[in-house]
């Protein structure tokens, strides 16, 4: 027993001193060595071990020189020639995600050039046009090649169909509006059908391909993927990038679902997600209309500023006269003006006004100045001015045609002839004249008896006053009654005047109105104004028969008549029609 | 959705465009079958709830077959068979079409109809021939587009072969 432990131990104590050996000899232990060994006899895991150290020995390789890509280039070239040869479509597939961004790549760098001579061309044209998509880019701070291919350029992308490619069902469908209705599985069905047709009819190549149908405006254009095809309809002419844009669907379309087109049997739900993508393709851009001319705002803006500018036109107009018929009449001889005021279309004017101061009238049509625009609050004063004291001496002392007046400084000169004894009774008083304080006859000259009955003054005398009133008035007022009352002292000549000139005068008194309004009311109150006249002048003496009441309204007249007035007119009876 | 191709095949006015007329919803006229040969038409068909829609590509029946293109049957997932039973020289037709579908659409589900069962009086096909034909494993149905006998069936029974084979 003891001798068979001893012989275990001597082994193992040679099992060690042989591994002891073995490292010395070697440098590898047992399972280092069991491993090269398994390496050596298994070529799968040989291979294994090799593939993690080729790449690496052949990059070594190349570093140290010692082998260079073109001696592997053959090699590779060789492969893929073979690859080719038995399967083109393979290769097609693997390389479509990558050949998309690369010939987009090269196809962008080509717009670029084709913009940069665009842009050059442009920038040389002065045309109108260029100028004014010049302005537009200095404006919306863009560049103005943008100008010019978004004002050239009117599109609109109304739907978008993604169609299986061999079956031509349709797996998703986008519509730029709800209103459009159409078939859109008939329609991807019978696209696919003409695109085969067209492929077969013409016995095209098997890259080439449909990409454009074109009817009247409506386009249809078609991006081929390998599994499916994305058609939009275009209506008018889309930008040069929108190609690209139908490209980058298909392949957004294939890549994320690459697996769902590979296997598709007729499940479209899956393809729902492809919206976002067939989206971005529905794009419209409308031309700006041009901007036509309105014209018929810019008329009605020509007549309104026609009608505003007449408006302004009469104002100014109407203004100017009212300020110089208030400038004349301030300096009219027996008027005093407190204040001046322009309501509207009436002039308001304040004041005094002496007895003896002359009528508006010639003033009023002077300025054109008619009764309703002028309202007019004069109270009475007594003028001391000089034409003034003159005209009231006149008709109170009455003097013959042949004798005028001067006043001055209190004292009132009689000029030229008269008769004694009309001399007499005029400077009998001279305190009944305001003003007047002493009378000066040095430079009139005595007429005999006989020449006084020179009456020829009257008649002129008689015509001179007129009398206006305001509407519905028939009665005179105080100022009215003092002209008559002058009047009156010529008026009572008349009989006289007939019998030294052996002649029958009379006088017209005429009453004026007009039609507007009640006619009949009218022409009642003009009666009662004529005939009222016709009273006084009868109660102041005059015989009936010297006396002719006459209506008349200014509308049958030439002349310019002021309304509501009262004329008189010396006529000769035996001339009378 | 479900969508599936199905192709309408066989001799010239053995029925094809009648036997469809009736269920389908159609918004081309049959004009374009003589100008690029084929006219699609959408048939929807509800199968244990499920609502399938059929597109069918009704392809231009001339007796001279090689004038039709291939390329229609592509992406078929079964197609119809169409004979006229007055006229025995359609079953060859169909035939032929039937090799030419089977190779292209890799054996995809098929029914063999024998269309105008309304006129007896004229009917040239013998019992053997479709004796013959069943023999082979096929579904083949007598169908009359004008009594409208059968034909939903068909369409019924050919979308549950197609799913069956799915």
């Amino acid at each position: 027993m003891q001798k068979g432990k001893e012989k275990i131990t001597e082994d193992i104590l040679e099992l060690g001193k042989l591994n002891e050996l073995r490292i010395l000899l070697t440098g590898l232990t047992q399972q280092e060595l069991e491993r090269l060994q398994k390496l050596i006899r298994d070529p799968h895991e040989f291979a294994e071990e090799m593939s993690e150290l080729l790449p690496y020995s052949i990059r070594k390789l190349i570093e140290k020189g010692e082998i260079s890509i073109e001696a592997l280039l053959p090699f590779v070239e060789d492969a893929m020639h073979k690859s080719i040869q038995k399967n083109p479509q393979k290769l097609a597939d693997i390389l479509f995600p990558v050949m998309g961004p690369a010939i987009r790549k090269a196809v962008s760098e080509d717009m670029k050039k084709l913009i940069a001579s665009v842009n050059a061309t442009l920038e040389s044209g002065l045309s109108p046009t260029s100028l004014k998509w010049r302005l537009q880019a200095m404006f919306s701070k863009r560049s103005f090649t943008e100008i010019v291919l978004a004002n050239t350029y009117v599109y609109h992308v109304s739907q978008v169909f993604l169609i299986h490619r061999q079956t031509g069902l349709l797996l998703h469908q986008e519509v730029a509006s709800e209103k459009v209705e159409m078939e859109a599985d008939m329609v991807s069905g019978m696209l696919t059908a003409i695109r085969d047709f067209v492929h077969d009819s013409f016995n095209s190549k098997e890259s080439a391909s449909l990409d454009e149908i074109q009817v009247g405006e409506l386009k249809i254009l078609i991006e081929q993927g390998p599994y499916a095809v994305v058609a939009a309809i275009v209506e008018g002419q889309p930008p040069a990038d929108y190609r690209l844009t139908l490209m980058e669907t298909v392949e957004a379309v294939h890549f994320n679902h690459a697996v769902d087109l590979e296997k598709f049997e007729g499940e479209t739900d899956v393809f729902r997600h492809t919206s976002k993508f067939l989206k971005n393709c529905l794009i419209k851009q409308k031309k700006e209309k041009k901007s036509k001319i309105p014209w018929p705002l810019i008329i009605l803006l020509i007549v309104l500023i026609g009608f505003a500018g007449y408006y302004l036109y009469v104002r100014i107009e109407q203004n100017s006269r009212f300020n110089r018929f208030s400038t004349e009449l301030e300096v009219l001889p027996g008027f005093h003006l407190t204040k001046v005021e322009k309501k509207g279309k009436v002039l308001n004017i304040y004041g005094l006004r002496d007895l003896q101061s002359s009528s508006l009238d010639e003033l009023m049509k002077k300025y054109k100045i008619d009764s309703t625009n002028l309202n007019l609050q004069f109270e009475p004063y007594i003028s001391l001015e000089k034409e003034i004291v003159v005209k009231r001496a006149q008709e109170l002392l009455q003097p013959p045609p042949t004798a005028t007046f001067r006043y001055e400084s209190g004292v009132l000169f009689f000029i030229g002839e008269a008769p004694h004894q009309w001399l007499l009774n005029a400077i009998e008083n001279p305190s009944k004249i305001w003003g007047v304080i002493n009378m000066d006859t040095a430079e009139m000259n005595v007429k005999e008896e006989e020449e006084t009955q020179n009456l020829q003054w009257i008649i002129p005398e008689i015509e001179k006053y007129s009398f206006i009133f305001d509407m519905h008035i028939v009665e005179v007022n105080d100022l009215q009654q003092k002209q008559f009352d002058s009047l009156v002292r010529a008026a009572v000549f008349l009989t006289d005047y007939n019998k030294l000139y052996n002649k029958e005068l009379a006088i017209f008194v005429r009453s004026y109105t007009n039609r507007s309004g009640n006619v009949e009311a009218n022409l009642k109150v003009a009666i009662q104004r004529a005939e009222g006249f016709v009273g006084l002048l009868q109660q102041a003496g005059l015989p009936e028969d010297l006396l002719e009441a006459q209506v008349l309204f200014i509308e049958d007249l030439n002349e310019n008549i002021i309304l509501r007035s009262v004329h008189f007119e010396v006529f000769d009876k035996n001339m009378k029609d | 959705m479900l969508k599936k191709k199905i192709a309408m095949l066989g001799a010239f006015a053995v029925g094809k465009t009648s036997l469809v007329q009736q269920y389908v919803n159609s918004i081309f006229s049959e004009k374009y079958q003589t100008t690029i040969g084929v006219k699609i038409d959408q048939k929807v068909v509800n199968l244990n709830e499920t609502e399938i829609t059929l597109m069918l590509w009704d392809l231009y029946g001339d007796d001279d077959f090689m004038k039709m293109k291939p390329a229609y049957l592509i992406g078929s997932s079964g197609y119809l068979l169409v004979a006229d039973g007055t006229r025995a020289e359609t079953i060859d037709v169909a035939l032929t079409l039937h090799e030419m579908a089977s190779e292209v659409t890799k054996n995809a589900p098929f029914i063999f109809l024998i269309n105008k069962s309304d006129l007896k009086e004229t009917w040239e096909i013998e019992p053997e021939t479709i004796n013959h034909l069943k023999s082979k494993g096929w579904h083949v149905m007598i169908t009359s587009a004008k009594d409208n006998n059968l034909v939903e069936e068909a369409f019924t029974l050919l979308t549950q072969m197609i799913l069956a084979k799915q």
